[in-house]
């Protein structure tokens, strides 16, 4: 038994290794290309020139251009800035509250746990995209709103999650014996609970942002982002779309942009959770 | 021996779980074989059958309230007018009114109407039917959006015998006829209009038109079923034959990127509003024709407030208008399938006014300067305008329909150009579009109508007016829409509403930027397609199914 669990043992660390240097070095290609937008693009991201128009791929415009002529290789550069941000911004929405709500609902228990999770999933029954557009529907549009009803949205699971990871960790035996030598219960969650219950949080956060990113970029290409003419890389799907079947480059490059990222980060979150030990 | 008994049992239950998977499969499969065999039962109710796309769902189909140019779309074939245009002479041809009279005075207009039409609910159609009509358009508790403007100075009527009204003005009005040949002037069934609320009237409307209302759900379509008694017609509707329509159902596609694919795959016969991208690449099928159909009336254009500074500042509206390169535009949103626009009127329309073509040729250099006559430098050197150290910056409004946001961000970078730095602000529908207007809080705001009669300027235009969003007012030009709308000589009409685009365009008023260009898809298995003298939608009743 245990010679045969050995050796799966190791390659699946080598995978897991593996899966973490491909995940940072496409999330690191693009944050860099992001960051390094004004120095990389070659256009402006709002610059139009109508006699340019739908021009396919070359040197001098690599993703082409879109109807208004504007190269969508500089707009796919500058509106990741834009996404990204947006979508760090919706993520740390998510995580503080979902994180402190899971942390109060597990370490209390009793009414006080069983009154928020029953509140939690009340929310979790509706799907977390259609409460982001009931949210934003009431707040109106724009981008720190969409950050704001994306975000809200997504506490439930978070602080689902961060509750079972909490309990999970308290069952086990040496919570009880830290508990005999006295340790108080926020030394116990700062020095035992919280470090042996980060695999699956960090893990969870990943997915959460992935998560930030589509349903926000959702939001945008239905175009409650507010300033139209902002580089984003679901409003660049949303217009790229329209003009489909003439400039397919317009759609695709931000939908390409769009799905690497989420892939990488997905891929970074999965290394986290399938650690060993 | 516990093992044994569970070997005993294993296949009983598995044979249970398996008959019931094996029975789910089998209903399944029934259901699918039913749904597949029912399909065709929806679809082919025997008949020449088309279903055709509109392009947006408008908030009400009532004529008599509504206001879309969608609405006419299907109900121009259920109602018929006391007058109709004619498509290819535009001139006023009988329809339910067989002949009419206007008084010396131009106070009243006499209809003598025809004796042998019936209501689709076999309401005999008379004097006092034209009547109920009238008094429901001028309720105030109807909300009447258009029908009520199009009857002008209108102040009641007078049956003069069974097949007769006389209709009084308070002072003669020319647009009548043009008001009454529109579906917004259809003629209901009276009985019908009692028989359901100002709301409900809707989802029931029966006239005397080619087709009758058969089906509504709202939001998922509507249908039409030929009206088989029909036979009172304008002189430009066709016999019926086996080649006509029996029926046509209308079904919704709001996303401009779906239409394209829904004729391509044979889901709709024809549509209008397609992309100018799609329309170019359908040009190329051979199962597909492009009607590309000018509609008269307000091309798509933005109003300039005149009562916010600093559009205030005439100076500042021409530099605006002499500064936007309109063909550029054209070219690449609209892939130049329709004219760019010069003045406030389409020049479909027969008192358009060719002369202010002349006026406004693109020529940045001299925006910059009648920007800088008017104070506008750049002081800081950042490439933009201030006056007193304030930018020059101005707000522009838009709904997104139509390819605006696009307009509005190649006259953005236009403007970005010469200075000006333009804030845009896109709205979801048109009552927020409306309540922009009302406001004043924009300088520039977009908007299009269509109508074939220039007093349409009349509701833009004349000063306090219910769409005078610019905020203009010009005494003289008061003076010229009154007297545009009084006379009756076409002549002297013409002159006042030539007087009028001239002043509008000298006061720069309005940006026009293209002319509204319907790009219609319809199937090659169609036949027959006119379109009717308002351009928006084709006489369903002359369509002819090919073999």
């Amino acid at each position: 038994m245990i010679a045969r669990g050995v050796i799966p043992r190791i390659t699946d660390r080598r995978g897991v290794r593996m899966r973490r240097i491909v995940a940072l070095a496409l999330l690191g290609v693009i944050v860099m290309a992001v960051m390094g937008a004004p120095w990389l693009a070659r256009y402006g991201p709002r610059e139009t020139a109508p006699d340019d128009q739908f021009q396919r791929p070359s040197a001098d415009h690599l993703f082409g251009t879109d109807l208004l002529g504007r190269d969508v290789y500089s707009r796919v550069l500058y509106g990741g800035r834009h996404t990204l941000s947006l979508a760090l911004l919706t993520a740390a929405i998510t995580l503080l509250p979902g994180l402190g709500i899971g942390l109060v609902a597990g370490s209390a228990g009793g009414w006080i746990d069983r009154g928020l999770m029953a509140f939690m999933d009340a929310l979790l029954a509706i799907p977390s995209l259609v409460t982001a557009l009931a949210l934003v529907a009431l707040v109106g549009s724009g981008s720190a709103e969409i950050a704001l009803a994306v975000g809200i949205a997504g506490v439930p699971a978070y602080a689902r999650v961060t509750r079972a990871a909490v309990l999970a960790v308290r069952a086990r035996p040496f919570i009880d014996s830290a508990r005999a030598i006295g340790t108080r219960y926020p030394g116990l969650l700062q020095r035992y609970i919280l470090p042996n219950a980060a695999a699956p949080l960090v893990a969870f956060a990943g997915v959460t942002l992935s998560w930030a990113i589509l349903n926000s970029a959702a939001l945008t290409f239905l175009g409650y982002g507010g300033d139209i003419t902002s580089p984003d890389w679901g409003v660049m799907l949303a217009d790229g779309r329209q003009a489909f079947r003439t400039a397919p480059w317009a759609a695709f490059a931000p939908g390409a942009a769009l799905s690497l990222t989420v892939f990488a980060i997905h891929l970074l979150a999965g290394s986290f959770r399938a650690q060993p030990g | 021996m516990k093992l044994e008994s569970l070997r005993r049992r294993a296949p009983f239950r598995l044979g249970l779980v398996g008959m019931l998977v094996i029975g789910c499969c089998l209903i399944t499969a029934v259901i699918a074989v039913l749904l597949l065999v029912g399909a065709p039962d929806e679809n082919g109710d025997g008949g020449n059958r088309i279903v055709y796309g509109l392009t947006l769902n408008p908030s009400g189909f009532d004529p008599h309230r509504h206001i879309s140019s969608e609405l006419g779309i299907p109900f121009f074939s259920v109602y018929d007018t006391l007058v109709y245009r004619h498509p290819q002479t535009m001139d006023f041809v009988p329809g339910l009114a067989e002949r009419w009279e206007m008084a010396q005075d131009g106070l009243s207009w006499t209809f003598y109407l025809r004796q042998d039409v019936t209501f689709h609910d076999d309401t005999p159609f008379n004097a006092a039917a034209v009547g109920a009509n009238l008094d429901r358009i001028m309720n105030p508790d109807i909300d009447s959006g258009k029908a009520r403007f199009l009857l002008g100075s209108y102040t009641g009527y007078e049956i003069i015998d069974a097949y007769s009204i006389r209709l009084n003005l308070s002072e003669p009005f020319a647009p009548l006829l043009d008001g009454l040949s529109q579906v917004y002037l259809g003629i209901a069934s009276p009985t019908a209009l009692s028989a359901y609320t100002k709301n409900t009237y809707q989802w029931h409307q029966v006239g005397t038109g080619p087709f009758r209302l058969d089906e509504v759900i709202p939001g998922d379509r509507i249908i039409l079923k030929r009206n088989e008694d029909y036979a009172w017609g304008p002189v430009f509707y066709a016999e019926a034959t086996d080649q006509s329509l029996d029926t046509v159902e209308f079904r919704f596609y709001t996303d401009p990127a779906t239409r394209s694919l829904a004729l391509e795959s044979g889901e709709i016969q024809m549509i209008g509003d397609l992309l100018p991208t799609d329309a170019e690449l359908l040009s190329g099928n051979p199962a597909l024709r492009i009607f590309r159909v000018q509609v008269p009336g307000l091309p798509q254009q933005f109003f300039l407030n005149t009562q916010q500074a600093p559009t205030n500042d005439i100076a500042v509206r021409q530099a605006l208008l002499y500064g936007t390169n309109r063909t550029a535009i054209v070219d690449a949103v609209f892939q130049g399938q329709s004219p760019v626009a010069y003045g406030p009127l389409s020049s479909a329309m027969p008192d358009y006014y060719s002369e202010v073509e002349r006026l406004y040729p693109y020529d940045p250099e001299f925006a910059r300067t009648l920007l800088a006559g008017a104070g506008y430098v750049d002081m800081d050197g950042d490439g933009m305008l201030e006056l007193d150290g304030e930018p020059l910056t101005l707000r522009m409004v838009f709904a997104g329909w139509n390819q605006m946001a696009d307009v509005a961000q190649l006259v953005q970078s236009q403007w970005r150009d010469l200075g000006i730095d333009l804030e845009l602000i896109q709205v979801p529908d048109f009552p927020t579009l409306q309540q922009h207007a009302t406001d004043g809080d924009f300088h520039l705001i977009a908007f299009y109508d269509f109508g074939v009669d220039a007093s349409i300027l009349n509701r833009f235009y004349f000063t306090g007016a219910q769409n005078n969003w610019s905020g203009f007012s010009d005494p003289e030009v008061d003076t010229w829409l009154q007297e545009g709308g009084r006379q009756s000589d076409p002549e002297a009409r013409a002159q006042y509403y030539a007087a009028i685009q001239q002043r509008i365009m000298e006061q720069a008023v309005v940006l026009p930027i293209r002319e509204y260009v319907n790009l219609n898809g319809i199937s090659d298995r169609l036949d027959g397609v006119i379109f009717s003298a308002q351009g928006w939608w084709p006489l369903l009743r002359n369509l002819l199914f090919v073999p």
